[in-house]
């Protein structure tokens, strides 16, 4: 009985780790189309946030005195 | 003052092939030396009553599809590689020549002779018609462009290009520019004895003052072959960015353009094919420093692909020095150009 409890605990943790790893394996094959295709679209994203957020300075302005 | 280069015809490049698939409108590879000279665009012809209420004005004519990613575009440097030395002369206020020199490891060296002509039909303040543009290489290649305004509303244009004494691309268009929508269509490479062609259509309807909806439709033929392209595209514009999608059964194509201030110029750009499974994400900038009359743009892609420009007006003299680098990590390879342009 407590072999099979053991074998029933196992189970669901190999199956974590077993979707950690395919998880791991899809993130970082660069030659999967989906995965290419997911980060560009992350990138993307983060180019438009960078542009709305982070561009408002003037270059042009007198630098502080120190 | 924006860069000198883009005020420039862009310079055309022999087609390997000969004949190709038009385009330059999205998502289809383009022949080269198709490319509009930069003409401003004829304004919309308004009702009397329009300027009272701006907030509840009708939405004015949206533009062509071809500029609807334009502005993001032009925020990215131009690749350059080997020295480049173009004069440019004003004969009369309609007549204009110019001298390019190539020197080139890449791609061939060489001496191109143009010449623009701008007519006396005046439609607007910066703008006259017809505009006959032209150039040739030292090889008699030639690129010759034709753009004429019929009426108010219709422009034409015809463009050719050969390439050692043959015919290589050839086209026509018509464009119809009405209060809120612009269509067009456009013939590439017809030929009625083999029976082949491209014919491309373009609608863009402005449904708001901010947005705009069209749709594209490329149907090309040759013996034993046909086939038709459709794709649709839609822009938004805010009180300063530009946000356009273009999607279609080659792929997509976003770009979104943001003007943070005077000096300062983002654009960010997403590419993706379902025929070649690639995509690819661009980040540009353009810093145009005018009081030190310096306009700097760079680029970095998820491709590894880093490029910058550089250009600076020598004031008072007409003179442009344009810098330009671009290294490719993956590739391990690395470009720079060197560009002076007089007048």
């Amino acid at each position: 009985m407590s072999g099979s409890g053991k074998k029933a605990v196992g189970a669901p943790a190999g199956g974590v780790v077993e979707w950690i790893s395919t998880a791991c394996r899809f993130a970082t094959d660069r030659n999967d189309f989906r995965r290419n295709l997911l980060v560009n679209l992350g990138l993307f994203a983060a180019g438009v946030w960078v542009a709305r957020n982070l561009s408002d300075f003037d270059l042009m302005s007198p630098q502080p005195i120190t | 003052m924006g860069s000198v280069l883009a005020a420039t015809p862009p310079p055309p490049t022999p087609s390997p092939g000969g004949g190709g698939v038009l385009g330059g409108t999205g998502l289809l590879s383009v022949p080269p030396g198709f490319s509009m000279p930069p003409v401003s665009p004829v304004p919309p012809p308004t009702s009397p009553g329009q300027a009272a209420g701006e907030s509840a004005s009708p939405p004015s004519n949206p533009g062509t599809y071809e500029e609807c990613h334009r502005k993001c575009k032009e925020v990215f440097p131009m690749q350059m590689e080997g020295v480049r030395l173009v004069v440019n002369k004003g004969l009369s206020n309609h007549f204009q020549v110019s001298h390019t020199i190539t020197l080139s490891s890449m791609a061939d060296s060489g001496y191109r002779f143009g010449a623009t002509y701008v007519g006396t039909q005046q439609t607007g303040p910066a703008e006259s018609f017809p505009v006959l543009v032209g150039d040739m290489d030292n090889s008699g290649s030639l690129n010759a462009q034709v753009i004429h305004q019929l009426t108010r509303t219709v422009r034409s244009k015809i463009a050719i290009q050969t390439q050692h004494h043959k015919f290589v691309n050839w086209q026509c268009d018509m464009e119809y520019r009405g209060g809120n929508f612009t269509s067009a269509v456009t013939l590439g490479n017809p030929d009625i004895l083999i029976g082949s062609g491209i014919i491309v259509a373009h609608y863009l309807q402005s449904i708001s003052p901010a947005l705009a909806l069209g749709g594209e439709l490329v149907y090309h033929r040759r013996p034993g072959e046909e086939g038709a392209v459709t794709s649709l595209i839609g822009r938004y514009t805010g009180s300063n960015y530009v946000a356009t999608l273009t999607l279609g059964g080659a792929g997509a194509h976003a770009s979104y353009y943001h003007r943070a201030n005077d000096q300062l110029q983002l654009g960010v750009e997403f590419e993706g094919s379902t025929q070649t499974r690639e995509t690819a994400v661009s980040f540009g900038y353009q810093l145009d420093l005018a009081k030190a009359n310096l306009l700097f743009k760079g680029s970095v892609d998820s491709n590894l692909v880093m490029g910058a420009v550089l250009e600076k007006k020598l004031q008072p003299l007409p003179l442009s020095l344009a810098l330009g680098a671009f290294l490719n990590q993956k590739k391990n390879t690395f470009q720079c150009g060197f560009n002076v342009t007089v007048g």
